[in-house]
């Protein structure tokens, strides 16, 4: 029932579900799962903070060197 | 979706899907491409004329792999299930079921405006416009249109990778000028040599995945004679900066020993032994040394026009 789920899911373009509370993952599994979500989340706001960064790094030498942004 | 396709991601997706982890979203970006693109990238900007301050220079180069690893996740995303048949691709993110198809797509398109926003922030709008059509360039007119339906799919789809060098150096000057041009015709002519070569040792890949690069609908024979033209047209135009005074004799040496260097190579492709249709019977060693050189000769060719213009 599963596989057919997947499969369905799939031919859709969907990925299967990952529901944790619903799934039969071992306790392995699950910690796996949550440390890469955890990974991704920190990533994410490494990327978020850099791009921040960026803009504040261009806006600062702009300013500084050309006296305007633009 | 074929049932091959769908057994086979099926099977991808028995196993328990944990999620994608940041490097399979970082090879979303295709980084071994996107190193040669931040190469080419980066010494147009350094050979420019002018100056940039080297914060907004290092902005620019980051810009310039962010864009070209957009579009390489987009090209991912829309070549998912040829990606899925080919020996060669199916670890990648999508066919391996890492990460999802639609995500994917938003990834490449996030990265591909933030890419574009930022180098127009950073340097002018000429840059960011020459970026934003080359993405356009290699996830539409390449990926999406001509990749399926010519073998001269990378003939035309090599101007996405050589625009790189233009963009650096519109990045400093704020237009596009006769020495970059001449770069991006360098690499729009290097292109043919360099995946014919690839493609003539990975032809069943394409074939299965039914790609109609060259070997598969002309042959081996033909792809052979077109990977030595394109290296005999290379030599004179790699030399050109030189003839039109626009390096010095440090580039057109080193220009001169490598397109020699590579036309050797390229004749032993052409000269590989081979059956009555063309097929290497020495498992196409030539066509893997000229691969591996092609790389080797655009490196070394863009180091020697840096040395030149900054010695």
């Amino acid at each position: 029932m599963v596989a057919a789920q997947d499969r369905e899911d799939y031919e859709k373009d969907r990925m299967p579900r990952v529901e944790i509370a619903e799934s039969h993952w071992s306790d392995e599994q699950k910690a796996e799962f949550l440390r890469r979500r955890r990974a991704r989340n920190f990533l994410l706001l490494a990327a978020l903070g850099g791009f921040c960064l960026i803009i504040y790094v261009i806006a600062m030498v702009k300013l500084h060197e050309y006296g305007r942004m633009w | 979706m074929s049932d091959r396709v769908s057994d086979f991601l099926h099977e991808a997706v028995s196993v328990p899907h944990l999620g994608a982890e940041p490097k399979d979203w970082l090879a979303l970006l295709k980084p071994r491409v996107v190193s040669l693109v931040v190469f080419t990238g980066a010494i147009g900007l350094a050979i420019a004329p002018g100056h940039l301050n080297p914060l907004l220079a290092a902005i620019a180069v980051f810009c310039i792999a962010l864009g070209a690893g957009a579009a390489g996740a987009i090209n991912m995303w829309y070549d998912r299930d040829i990606d899925a048949i080919m020996r060669r691709t199916t670890s990648r993110p999508i066919p391996a079921g890492k990460i999802e198809a639609g995500g994917a797509l938003g990834f490449g398109i996030v990265l591909a405006v933030i890419s574009v926003l930022l180098l127009a922030m950073a340097t002018n709008l000429c840059a960011a416009g020459v970026l934003a059509f080359s993405i356009f360039y290699y996830a539409v007119i390449y990926t999406m249109w001509l990749k399926r339906r010519t073998p001269q799919n990378i003939v035309i789809g090599g101007a996405a990778g050589a625009f790189p060098p233009v963009i650096g150096w519109a990045s400093v000057t704020g237009h596009v000028g006769l020495l970059p041009a001449m770069l991006f015709l360098i690499v729009f002519f290097w292109t043919p040599p360099h995946f014919w070569s690839l493609s003539l040792y990975a032809s069943t890949d394409y074939e299965k995945a039914g790609v109609p690069m060259l070997p598969v609908v002309k042959g081996a024979r033909h792809t052979r004679w077109n990977v030595f033209i394109y290296a005999l047209l290379l030599f004179p135009l790699a030399l050109s900066p030189w003839f039109l005074g626009l390096v010095g004799p440090i580039y057109g040496a080193t220009a001169c020993v490598l397109g020699v260097v590579f036309l050797y190579f390229a004749w032993g492709v052409l000269r590989d032994k081979q059956d009555a249709k063309g097929v290497s019977l020495t498992k196409d060693q030539p066509a893997r040394v000229a691969f591996k050189f092609s790389i080797l000769y655009l490196f070394l060719l863009f180091t020697a026009i840096a040395v030149d213009r900054l010695v």
